[in-house]
């Protein structure tokens, strides 16, 4: 197995440490190669790059067209002036923040003043928020009434320095839900937008979070079966990735040659690669079992490329379980990058052969939808917002095992055609469902319907 | 309809056609479906925008599959309750010969009653994964393409985007009450091109994607532009 980025029992993070440019990122015992394997001069991961500016609504005009534009020009001219408050807790890694990052300044270029802030919280907050996270996602988990304290504490410090005029305030996942409690001196709309997977959550958690959630004026999930029995109406926002980000623009073919140099990533050969968080519910260690009783059939290598979001604590445990389960195999490449190499997980997954994504639980998978959208064939769990994005057979294939999840590396690295056409087909159903511009879109029509005396009833055509 | 010489192209149509288009919000109901039979349950009472959501939205949302999508029905029955039969008949249904939602309801009604009728049994089975019905809050929207020519009505056609199609040529029966399209019943009425309104709305909708279906409208129109 090699290891990248200096994740051995003897060499910190990139995270946590800066290294000096002279010592070595990478594992320091030399690996056995195969003879086409070269591995370029090393780069540096200490200090992440300059931020990229925000793309512009024109920016976007060769991917959707100007027509999808000019509609939403339209959507947003009665809103002009309209202003809305986006709450989350971390301004860095993970798809909400990512999301956030592009969205926030389209809406404020439609002239919807758009203001985004961020929780703050000590690790105790986080641990216990991180501890929700799993529960809600059907853990067993004791609620303690510490547990409640501390996450009423942090929402209740933060109620208090955070101001909430806007015409709508959104507040995103479970973190920040008690700062609903400032709605009643709020003059707007309150919007609950759920990210995770909440169709079968802990009951002790759902029920300490459920009464904040009802307050609001209307819950979003990125999937149908995440919604609750809930008295508000409940919209179904899926999820988007911009087309123009790092993590998704088109790159020259010489970087993505670069990289693979980089990391030892073989081109001449098949590659399988599943980009996520070293987290149990992407089941990393599914995918390694996977690719070895796969690879009895086909030769392929396996790409795992993952890092630690900002509110991550778990992340060491799973990659040194990865690890082990990995062992010495040369075809398995365990990459741990920080949150900003973007262009770096771009040029991995434009180089993969076929990307997997074998959750276990999943909000959505962003990281299915930019492997469709780079038109690669993509293999995934069916789980969470996944069956969203790969309808079976048409535009990915999804498994609900590490067989199944074998089978289909097989499959689909035999018959290359097919697999061509998922990834067409891969493409489009992103363009049309899971780009930046349809997701303001959405926002913009919410906003619409929230701030009308009342929501549109029935339909024009009854 | 009757038929009529071609018209030389400086004729004026006697009003323009404005391009409009829609946009739509998914809202998640309460309703959903385990079987076969809480399927039928759920078809007989739930609201008219969920059976639009469910076959024409979804039609739209897909509009890049040539083949193996019709309407969320089918595929349910297919994927997720092995029902490839029943699928088949689900499938059959074109949105296109219903001028309201309560007959195109009426329909899926009667093809799951049928069904059930002679599988009892496949009434109570548990699908592999659960039917949500959704529905769709919509907002009409101008465009900026306003066709006084038909010249202008090519290029109008060329140009808007594909939820534009989708609105005049899919949705818009349900708004004329028509077996017909806007874009038809504009070419019939305001310029007198009949051949060519009945040639539009003979395009097979369920063996293409949305792009492709534009692509015949252009090529058809511009035929008689010729």
């Amino acid at each position: 197995m090699k290891s990248q980025a200096a994740t051995n029992s003897q060499s910190p993070s990139p995270l946590s440490e800066a290294q000096p440019h002279d010592q070595p990122v990478l594992s320091a015992q030399p690996t056995p190669l195969r003879p086409e394997r070269r591995r370029a001069p090393r780069r540096t991961w200490e200090t992440p790059p300059a931020p990229v500016p925000a793309a512009h609504l024109d920016d976007y005009q060769t991917i959707v067209g100007t027509a999808e534009l000019d509609e939403l020009r339209f959507l947003a001219r009665e809103l002009k002036g309209k202003t809305v408050k986006m709450v989350n807790s971390t301004a860095v890694g993970g798809g909400v923040a990512e999301m956030l990052n592009r969205l926030v300044p389209l809406l404020g270029e439609l002239e919807v003043t758009t203001h985004w802030d961020v929780i703050t919280g000590g690790n105790d907050f986080f641990e216990v928020t991180k501890a929700f996270h799993n529960a809600l996602h059907g853990s067993e988990y004791q609620l303690t009434r510490s547990a409640q304290e501390i996450f009423l504490a942090y929402n209740e410090q933060n109620r208090q320095r955070m101001q909430f005029t806007e015409d709508m305030v959104v507040i995103h996942d479970p973190q920040p839900a008690a700062l609903i409690g400032s709605r009643k001196d709020s003059p707007g709309r309150w919007v609950w937008r759920c990210h995770i997977d909440l169709s079968n959550p802990n009951p002790q958690v759902w029920g300490f979070l459920r009464p904040f959630i009802e307050q609001f004026d209307a819950a979003i999930f990125s999937s149908q079966s995440f919604a609750r029995q809930l008295p508000i109406p409940q919209y179904l926002f899926y999820p988007c990735i911009d087309p123009l980000s790092e993590k998704n623009k088109e790159i020259d073919e010489s970087f993505v040659q670069k990289v693979c140099d980089e990391f030892g990533v073989d081109r001449t050969r098949p590659i399988v690669t599943q980009v996520s968080r070293f987290d149990r519910l992407k089941d990393p260690v599914g995918v390694v079992q996977a690719f070895k009783l796969a690879r009895k059939y086909v030769d392929c290598q396996l790409v795992l490329a993952g890092g630690g979001a900002s509110d991550d604590p778990e992340g060491a445990l799973v990659l040194k379980e990865v690890k082990e389960v990995a062992g010495d195999d040369p075809d398995i490449i365990i990459l741990d990058l920080p949150p900003w190499c973007a262009l770096e997980i771009n040029a991995l997954q434009r180089a993969s052969t076929i990307v997997v994504q074998k959750s276990i639980k999943e909000g959505f998978g962003l990281t299915v939808t930019e492997a469709l959208w780079k038109g690669k064939p993509t293999i995934a769990g069916a789980v969470g917002g996944i069956p969203n994005q790969i309808i079976h057979k048409l535009t990915g294939m999804l498994v609900h095992s590490v067989e199944g999840c074998a089978y289909q590396i097989r499959y689909l690295l035999t018959h290359p055609e097919f697999a061509a056409q998922l990834g067409r087909n891969g493409r489009e159903h992103v363009k049309e469902n899971f780009l930046m511009t349809t997701n303001v879109r959405r926002w913009l029509l919410l906003l619409r319907i929230l701030l009308r005396a009342g929501a549109p009833t029935g339909t024009p055509f009854s | 309809m009757t038929t009529t010489a071609q018209l030389p192209l400086s004729r004026t149509p006697v009003k323009p056609f404005y391009f409009n288009t829609s946009a739509h919000l998914l809202r998640i109901t309460t309703q959903k479906a385990n079987t076969l039979a809480e399927l039928l349950d759920a078809l007989r009472v739930c609201p008219d925008d969920s059976i639009f959501q469910h076959t024409f939205r979804t039609l739209q949302e897909l509009h890049f599959i040539r083949e193996g999508f019709s309407n969320d029905f089918a595929h349910w029955a297919l994927t997720a309750c092995n029902e490839p039969g029943l699928a088949e008949q689900l499938a059959s249904v074109d949105v296109r010969e219903f001028t309201s939602l309560g007959e195109l309801r009426e329909r899926f009604v009667q093809i799951v009653e049928k069904h059930l009728q002679l599988n009892p049994a496949d009434g109570q089975r548990m699908a592999e994964e659960t039917f949500y019905f959704c529905a769709a809050d919509i907002v009409v929207m101008p465009t900026k393409f306003v066709a006084e020519t038909l010249q202008d009505f090519a290029k109008g056609l060329r140009e808007v985007s594909v939820h534009s199609i989708h609105h005049h040529f899919i949705e818009a029966r349900l708004r004329i009450k028509l077996m017909s399209n806007d874009f038809s019943q504009w070419l019939y009425e305001d310029v007198g091109l009949t051949d060519v309104a009945r040639a539009l709305n003979r395009i097979d909708i369920y063996t293409v994607t949305l792009e492709d279906v534009r692509k015949q409208m252009l090529r058809i129109v511009e035929r008689s532009l010729a």
